[in-house]
């Protein structure tokens, strides 16, 4: 798996003060689990995305601690509460250095 | 004698419809997408849910890179509009010249020739994407492949390989597809097989794939040695596989369990 | 069968028990034993593929400061490793509502263990039948 990957996010771009918006993550990660084999017996190396965290001008609102259970290219919906205009940052980090990160900016009135 | 003989054409009517009845035709075709999940179809309908969007958004960064000698992208010839190629899914296979093409062979054939460039490797990423973002201008479009004189031939041999018995449990693809699609393998639903959503995410594969991948599964399946990647006969059947499916929507990038 | 199990097990990863889930459910709780309630996990009956199963967990919680979900853990009893996920929440979360695809090894019981900002437990949990299973395939 490459250091990096694409990433996208689903979520409105206006919210309401106290309004609680939905959020969809997905990211591109085959998420190799470690428990497959090849044809010859040789375990494939566990490779996984194994953190998620989103922060609202700084502050963690969500966390996700991620386990081979999860599947590739993994989705996550959540919510979070809008409570000020800013920016949502979101980030993964995984096995091998891997780590990816996009920001959206969110306008709460 | 005489009495058969008059009533020839009774009999070549009946056997005919008997034929054709084995083989859902028109709007008695249906895609597997019917036989989904809900989940599943969901999945393939929303594209921020869609893991093969990946693959689309590759396929157009691949789209505007520059590439090969002669350093041209696709989109200097193309165009950059992301709807430029529409409706060009829906065509292929078709003959180019004297050789019968897929999507993915014409994409090699531009490579080599406009840019100058190495071949992508079948199911090599950097194919799969260009595929998947031609594909998806062609969702919601009807396939439209016809019989012409110019690809009769070849048509006619990929019906031919749809029909015949294969491999150590020799079945041939007609009587699980054509003749007991809707009833149960392994608890479940057999689809007719149409390819209306290729390329497209595979569960199973955890990964985007073509329908000649599949196809080679298809064949592992009854026992029998798949046909290798980019041979005339997975064209040949593709071109078949399409031509039955005429007029049905397209769907890429579809996802499928 | 059992023979042939004992045979390829050097080669092929065990599956969580029973027993292993409820240990990987009492390291996250300590001494304190979850209560039935609150947590209504969804799951598929059917799963076509077991390498991506859309889940769904939301905990009947207010959100408050005063009272609300901290944490959502979602263990497999048919998996290979029990854990799957872990979810943090809070106060500025609004809904302990969570969606996402996890993989499944075999027909089994999923569990969701909550957290509650009270240091209560509560549990649910959805079975489901998995016709082709995830995690364990030779390629």
């Amino acid at each position: 798996m490459s250091k990096t990957s694409r990433t996208l996010v689903t979520m409105p771009k206006v919210a309401a003060k106290g309004e609680v918006v939905a959020i969809r993550v997905i990211v591109q990660h085959d998420m190799e689990s470690g428990f497959r084999h090849t044809q010859q017996g040789e375990r494939i190396p566990r490779d996984i995305i194994r953190e998620f965290v989103c922060t609202y001008n700084g502050q963690e609102v969500f966390r996700a601690d991620l386990h081979p259970g999860v599947g590739a290219n993994p989705v996550i919906n959540f919510f979070t509460v809008a409570t000020e205009t800013g920016s949502l940052e979101f980030k993964w980090v995984g096995d091998n250095g891997y780590t990816s990160s996009v920001t959206s900016q969110l306008t709460v009135s | 004698m005489h009495n058969l003989a008059r009533f020839s054409w009774l009999w070549s009517t009946a056997l005919f419809a008997i034929c054709a009845w084995a083989d859902p035709v028109g709007s008695a075709r249906q895609s597997s997408y019917a036989l989904m999940s809900p989940e599943n179809r969901a999945m393939q309908d929303d594209p921020s849910q869609n893991p093969a969007t990946f693959w689309v958004l590759d396929g157009e960064s691949l789209w505007q890179t520059a590439s090969g000698k002669r350093q041209i992208a696709c989109a200097t010839c193309h165009g950059t509009e992301a709807t430029s190629m529409k409706g060009v899914a829906a065509s292929f296979p078709k003959f180019v010249g004297s050789a019968l093409l897929n999507l993915s062979d014409q994409i090699n054939v531009c490579r080599q020739t406009r840019q100058e460039g190495e071949p992508y490797a079948p199911e090599s990423k950097p194919l799969l994407a260009l595929t998947s973002y031609i594909g998806q201008q062609s969702k919601g479009l009807p396939i439209a492949i016809e019989r012409t004189p110019v690809n009769a031939l070849a048509l006619e041999a990929g019906r031919t390989l749809f029909y015949e018995r294969l491999g150590q449990l020799n079945l041939s693809c007609a009587q699980c597809h054509a003749e007991r699609s809707g009833q149960k393998l392994g608890g479940n639903p057999i689809p007719q097989g149409h390819p209306t959503a290729y390329p497209l995410y595979r569960l199973e594969w955890q990964s985007v794939g073509s329908l000649q991948r599949r196809l080679r599964n298809c064949m592992t399946g009854v026992r029998a040695e798949p046909f290798a990647l980019g041979s005339k006969e997975l064209v040949e059947l593709e071109l078949f596989l399409m031509w039955r499916a005429r007029g049905m929507l397209m769907e890429t990038p579809g996802v499928r369990p | 069968m059992a023979m042939g199990a004992v045979g390829l097990a050097p080669l092929f990863a065990t599956h969580a028990t029973e027993d292993e889930a409820l240990a990987a459910m009492k390291a996250l709780m300590g001494t304190v034993a979850p209560r039935a309630g609150k947590v209504t996990l969804e799951l598929p009956p059917l799963v076509e593929n077991g390498n991506l199963v859309a889940i769904k967990v939301s905990v009947d919680s207010p959100m408050t400061a005063a009272d609300h979900v901290k944490a959502i853990h979602l263990i497999a009893e048919g998996n290979p490793q029990p854990n799957i996920v872990s979810f943090f929440l809070g106060v500025r979360a609004g809904r302990a509502d969570i969606g996402t695809r996890i993989r499944l090894a075999n027909s089994q019981r999923v569990w969701a263990i909550a957290q509650m900002s009270d240091g209560t437990f509560w549990s649910g949990h959805a079975d489901t039948l998995v016709t082709l299973a995830a995690c364990t395939e030779v390629i």
